[in-house]
C-alpha cells in the first residue's frame, strides 16, 4: 500500500492550479459559483471550454492520439480534484465525456474526422436523444421510428428530457429501425449533425428549480443521411450500453462533495441554530454534519482505490455503485445545505442567478443556490438510469466479489 | 497510489484463511466459545508459530516489524471467522501498551512472552460510555511513599480474566495520563469477569486502593502513546467488522439465491435485491475506508478525524448490513444455530468498544 502521489505528481499539480487560478475569465468564475446543476449555463461553459481546449486540457480521458492529454489517472485524478475545489462549471458531458469516446472506440475514420474536433474544440454541441415520453428506465421500449429511405432515414416520434436541446447544434440518438423481435434488438443509434432539419421542433421544459434545462424533441418526417449511423443497423442497444460505461461513474466526484459540506461548514459559522448559539457549535447539527462528512470520505476512499487501479474497479457493479453513492450523496449535500441556509433559501431570484445579471442577490452566493441547487438535485437519482435500475445491476452481482 | 496487499501481504493473509477454514469452521469456533475457556490455548500456540503473535511488534522489540497493512491482512480472516481468541486484547492492546515502555522497564519480559503465547496482557481502558477519548480516563493513581494506590473502576476489559498482566491507564496527580502494569492477584483489585454478547471473555475491574512498587509505572504522560495504540486498536476492530461484513453479505446473496417463497427465489424479488444492493454498497464504502485509512496510519499521515470517520463508518455501515442480513434470512436469521446472528453480534460488539458509531461521528462533525 502507498497513499502518495509521488513528487512528480506534485509539480503537476502545482502547474495545474496555476492555471486554474488564473485562466477562468470573471464570467466563468461567477458561473461556477452560480453553479445549481451539473449543467453550468451554457454560454460561460462553452467559453471555459474553448479556454480548455487551447492549453491541451479540454479532454483528459481522450486517447492523446484524438487530442487527450496522455496523463496517467493519478494526474486525472488531480486535475479533477483541483478543477473542483475552486467552484469553476464543469464542461458538458454529452460531448467530451459521452459521444466523443463512443466514436474513439466505435465510429468509423469518417465520423471521426467529421465530428471529434468540433467536439474537442467545444464548437459543437451535442444533445442526448435517447428518453421518450414513454420509455423512461425502460429505454430498449423505445418507439421513435426510422425508416430507410434510399440513402436517408426518415425520423418519426419525439425525444424527451433532452438537456440543453435548445443550445445544440448536433444531436445523437436512439430510434427504432425494426419492431419484429425483441425490443432490445431493432434499435439503431444515430448522429444528426444538425438540429435545424426541416420537420425538427425543440420545446424548452421549465424544470422545478425554475430554469428550462431539459427539453423535449419532435421529428415530422425528418429526413437524416444514413451516414450518421453508429454500428450496425439494428444493433444500437450494443452501441448504447457501450456508451453508457463512459455516462456512469468515473473520475473524481467526492472534491464537489467535499467543497460543497465545506461551503455549508462556512455558512454554519454564522447561522443561528435557533436554540441560542450558532449551528456550527448545536451537537444535532455537528452529529449530521460528521454523519455526512463521513459517508462522503468513504466515497472519496472508494474513488481513489478505483483511480489507484484496485480490483474494486473491476468488480462488474463499479459503474452502477459509484452513480447510486455519487447522486445520493449529492442529494445529501443539498437538502443539509436547505436546511442550513433556512428561510433565506425562500426567495425566488431566477434573475440573480443569471450570470452577469442585472439583479443583485438578496443575500450569500449560497443562499441564493441553496433552494435550486437542490430542487435541481433531485434529478441526479433520475437521470443516466434511476437508482432503482442501478440497484437491480448492482443486486445481480451481490455475492461474486472478489 | 496503492491500496492493494502485496505479495508477502496476501500469502500470509491467504495461509491465515487456510488455517481458519481448516481448524476453526463454525462448529469447532463454537465449541471452543462455549468451553470453559472460552478461547483456545492450540489455536493461540498456533498463532505464535506462525508468528502473528509478534507481526505488529518492532523488531527493536523482537517483534516482525509489521505495518498495518500486514494487520489488516489478517485481521479481515479473523472477521469472518469470528475468532474468539483474544488478539485485540493481548496483542493490540495490553502488548501494544507494554511496547510503549521506555528501554529496561519490567514491561519487556512481560511483552517477550505475550509475542510467544505464554502470558496474556489486557489493557484496562474504558471506565464505561463516557470514556472513547482519553481525556476523560479517571481512575486515579496517587503517589505514595513506596509507589502508587491505584483507585476507580475500569470496564469492559477484554481478557480481564485471562490476562497475566494488566496494563491500566490512569490519572496521576498532575492530572497527567498514566500506564501502569498491575498483577491480576494484586489485593484491593476485584475482577467480575463475564462472557460478551459475541463470544469473548472480558471483565469489570474494581481497584480499591491497590498499592502498587515504583517500577510498575511503565510511562508517564502516556496520552499520545495511549493515543496511537487506540487508533491502531480500532483500526484492527475495524478490519475484523469489515471481514464479518464481508462474509454476511456473501452469505446472504447465497441465500436470497437458494431460499424459495412463492416459488421463486427470494432474491429475484425487487425489495430483497435492492437490500442486497444497499448491503454491496455499504460493504463497499466500508472496505475503501479501512483500506484507506489502512494506507495513511502506515504512511504516517492519519489524523484524529481519519480514526472517528473510520470507527464511525464500521459501526454504522456494519450495523446496516448485520439487520439487512437478519432481516433477509428471516426466521433462520433470529436463530443462534446460523452464524449470521454471530456475526451480527460481533460488529455490535466492535461497534460499542472505544467509542460507538454515534460518537464518532458527531466527533467527525466537530473536527
Amino acid at each position: 500500500m502507498n497513499i502518495e502521489f509521488g513528487p512528480e505528481l506534485e509539480a503537476f499539480r502545482a502547474e495545474v492550479c496555476a492555471f486554474l487560478d488564473t485562466a477562468p475569465t470573471p464570467a466563468i468564475r461567477e458561473a461556477g459559483r452560480k453553479l445549481t446543476s451539473v449543467f453550468g449555463q451554457f454560454e460561460q461553459v462553452m467559453e471555459w471550454h474553448r479556454i480548455l481546449y487551447k492549453q491541451g486540457w479540454a479532454a483528459p480521458h481522450w486517447p492523446a492520439e484524438h487530442g487527450g492529454t496522455g496523463w496517467s489517472v493519478e494526474q486525472k485524478y488531480i486535475f479533477a480534484e483541483e478543477y473542483r475545489k475552486r467552484d469553476l462549471p464543469p464542461l458538458l458531458p454529452q460531448g467530451v465525456g459521452m459521444v466523443g469516446p463512443l466514436l474513439i472506440d466505435i465510429g468509423t475514420q469518417e465520423q471521426k474526422a467529421k465530428y471529434l474536433p468540433g467536439i474537442l474544440q467545444g464548437d459543437d454541441f451535442w444533445a442526448q436523444g435517447y428518453s421518450e415520453p414513454n420509455s423512461g428506465s425502460d429505454l430498449a421500449s423505445l418507439q421513435c421510428r426510422a425508416e430507410a429511405d434510399g440513402e436517408d432515414y426518415i425520423i418519426n416520434g419525439s425525444k424527451i428530457w433532452t438537456t440543453y436541446a435548445h443550445h445544440a447544434n448536433r444531436m445523437f440518438m436512439l430510434v427504432r429501425t425494426d419492431n419484429s423481435g425483441k425490443k432490445q434488438h431493432g434499435i439503431t443509434f444515430l448522429l444528426l449533425d444538425r438540429m435545424d432539419y426541416p420537420g425538427m421542433t425543440v420545446r424548452p421544459i421549465v424544470g422545478l428549480d425554475g430554469f428550462p434545462e431539459q427539453c423535449e424533441v419532435f421529428f415530422e418526417d425528418v429526413r437524416v443521411p444514413q451516414s450518421g449511423r453508429v454500428g450496425a443497423e439494428n444493433d444500437g442497444w450494443s452501441v448504447a450500453k457501450h456508451l453508457l460505461k463512459h455516462e456512469r461513474g468515473g473520475g473524481a466526484q467526492s472534491p464537489t462533495l467535499k467543497r460543497g459540506l465545506e461551503r455549508i461548514r462556512e455558512a454554519a459559522q454564522h447561522t443561528p441554530s435557533g436554540f441560542g448559539t450558532v449551528l456550527a457549535e448545536d451537537p444535532v447539527f455537528q452529529r449530521d454534519m460528521g454523519e455526512l462528512e463521513a459517508d462522503i470520505a468513504s466515497f472519496e476512499h472508494f474513488e481513489k482505490l478505483a483511480v489507484s487501479g484496485h480490483p474494486i474497479a473491476s468488480d462488474p457493479a463499479y459503474p452502477s455503485m459509484n452513480k447510486t453513492m455519487n447522486s445520493e450523496l449529492t442529494q445529501r449535500v443539498t437538502v443539509m445545505l436547505t436546511q442550513t441556509i433556512g428561510n433565506e433559501a425562500l426567495p425566488l431570484q431566477l434573475e440573480a442567478l443569471r450570470v452577469g445579471a442585472n439583479a443583485r442577490p438578496l443575500g450569500t452566493d449560497l443562499e441564493l443556490i441553496a433552494m435550486p441547487w437542490y430542487l435541481n438535485s433531485r434529478a441526479t437519482t433520475i437521470y443516466a438510469g434511476s437508482n432503482e435500475v442501478q440497484r437491480d445491476l448492482i443486486a445481480r452481482t451481490v455475492g461474486r466479489e472478489g | 497510489m496503492d491500496f492493494t496487499f502485496s505479495g508477502e501481504q496476501q500469502m500470509l493473509r491467504d495461509s491465515v484463511s487456510a488455517f481458519l477454514l481448516k481448524h476453526y469452521d463454525f462448529d469447532k469456533r463454537n465449541a471452543i466459545v462455549r468451553s470453559e475457556a472460552g478461547w483456545s490455548r492450540d489455536v493461540w500456540g498456533q498463532f505464535a508459530e506462525l508468528g502473528l503473535l509478534a507481526l505488529p511488534f518492532a523488531e527493536d522489540h523482537g517483534g516482525l516489524g509489521g505495518s498495518m497493512a500486514d494487520l489488516i491482512a489478517i485481521a479481515e480472516p479473523f472477521g469472518a471467522h469470528l475468532l474468539a481468541e483474544p488478539y485485540l486484547a493481548s496483542v493490540m492492546l495490553g502488548g501494544a501498551a507494554l511496547a510503549k515502555a521506555p528501554d529496561g522497564s519490567s514491561a519487556a519480559e512481560w511483552l517477550e512472552k505475550i509475542m510467544t503465547g505464554e502470558a496474556i496482557a489486557a489493557l484496562a481502558y474504558e471506565e464505561g460510555a463516557g470514556t472513547p477519548d482519553p481525556a476523560m480516563v479517571g481512575l486515579k493513581a496517587a503517589k505514595t511513599a513506596d509507589g502508587f494506590a491505584l483507585s476507580g473502576e475500569k470496564r469492559m476489559v477484554l481478557s480481564g480474566r485471562d490476562a497475566d498482566v494488566i496494563v491500566v491507564a490512569a490519572r496521576g496527580g498532575d492530572g497527567k495520563l498514566a500506564l501502569l502494569t498491575v498483577d491480576p492477584a494484586a489485593y484491593g483489585l476485584t475482577i467480575t469477569p463475564f462472557a460478551t454478547i459475541d463470544g469473548r471473555r472480558a471483565a469489570h475491574l474494581r481497584f480499591d486502593t491497590v498499592a502498587l512498587p515504583t517500577d510498575a509505572l511503565i510511562l508517564d504522560d502516556a496520552e499520545t502513546a495511549l493515543r496511537s495504540l487506540l487508533d491502531r486498536a480500532i483500526l484492527a476492530l475495524c478490519a475484523e467488522s469489515v471481514g464479518a461484513m464481508g462474509a454476511l453479505l456473501k452469505q446472504t446473496a447465497e441465500y436470497a439465491a437458494t431460499r424459495k417463497q412463492f416459488g421463486v427465489a427470494i432474491g429475484t424479488f425487487q425489495t430483497v435485491a435492492h437490500r442486497l444492493a444497499d448491503m454491496k454498497i455499504a460493504y463497499s464504502k466500508a472496505r475503501a475506508t479501512l483500506l484507506y485509512t489502512t494506507a495513511l496510519i502506515d504512511a504516517g499521515q492519519s489524523g484524529a478525524k481519519d480514526i472517528a470517520i473510520l470507527k464511525g463508518q464500521t459501526g454504522k455501515l456494519g450495523r446496516e448490513i448485520g439487520e439487512a442480513a437478519i432481516q433477509t434470512h428471516g426466521g433462520v436469521g433470529m436463530t443462534d444455530e446460523l452464524s449470521i446472528s454471530h456475526f451480527h453480534k460481533r460488529i455490535l460488539a466492535n461497534d460499542a468498544l472505544l467509542g460507538n458509531a454515534e460518537y464518532h461521528l458527531r466527533k467527525t462533525g466537530t473536527l
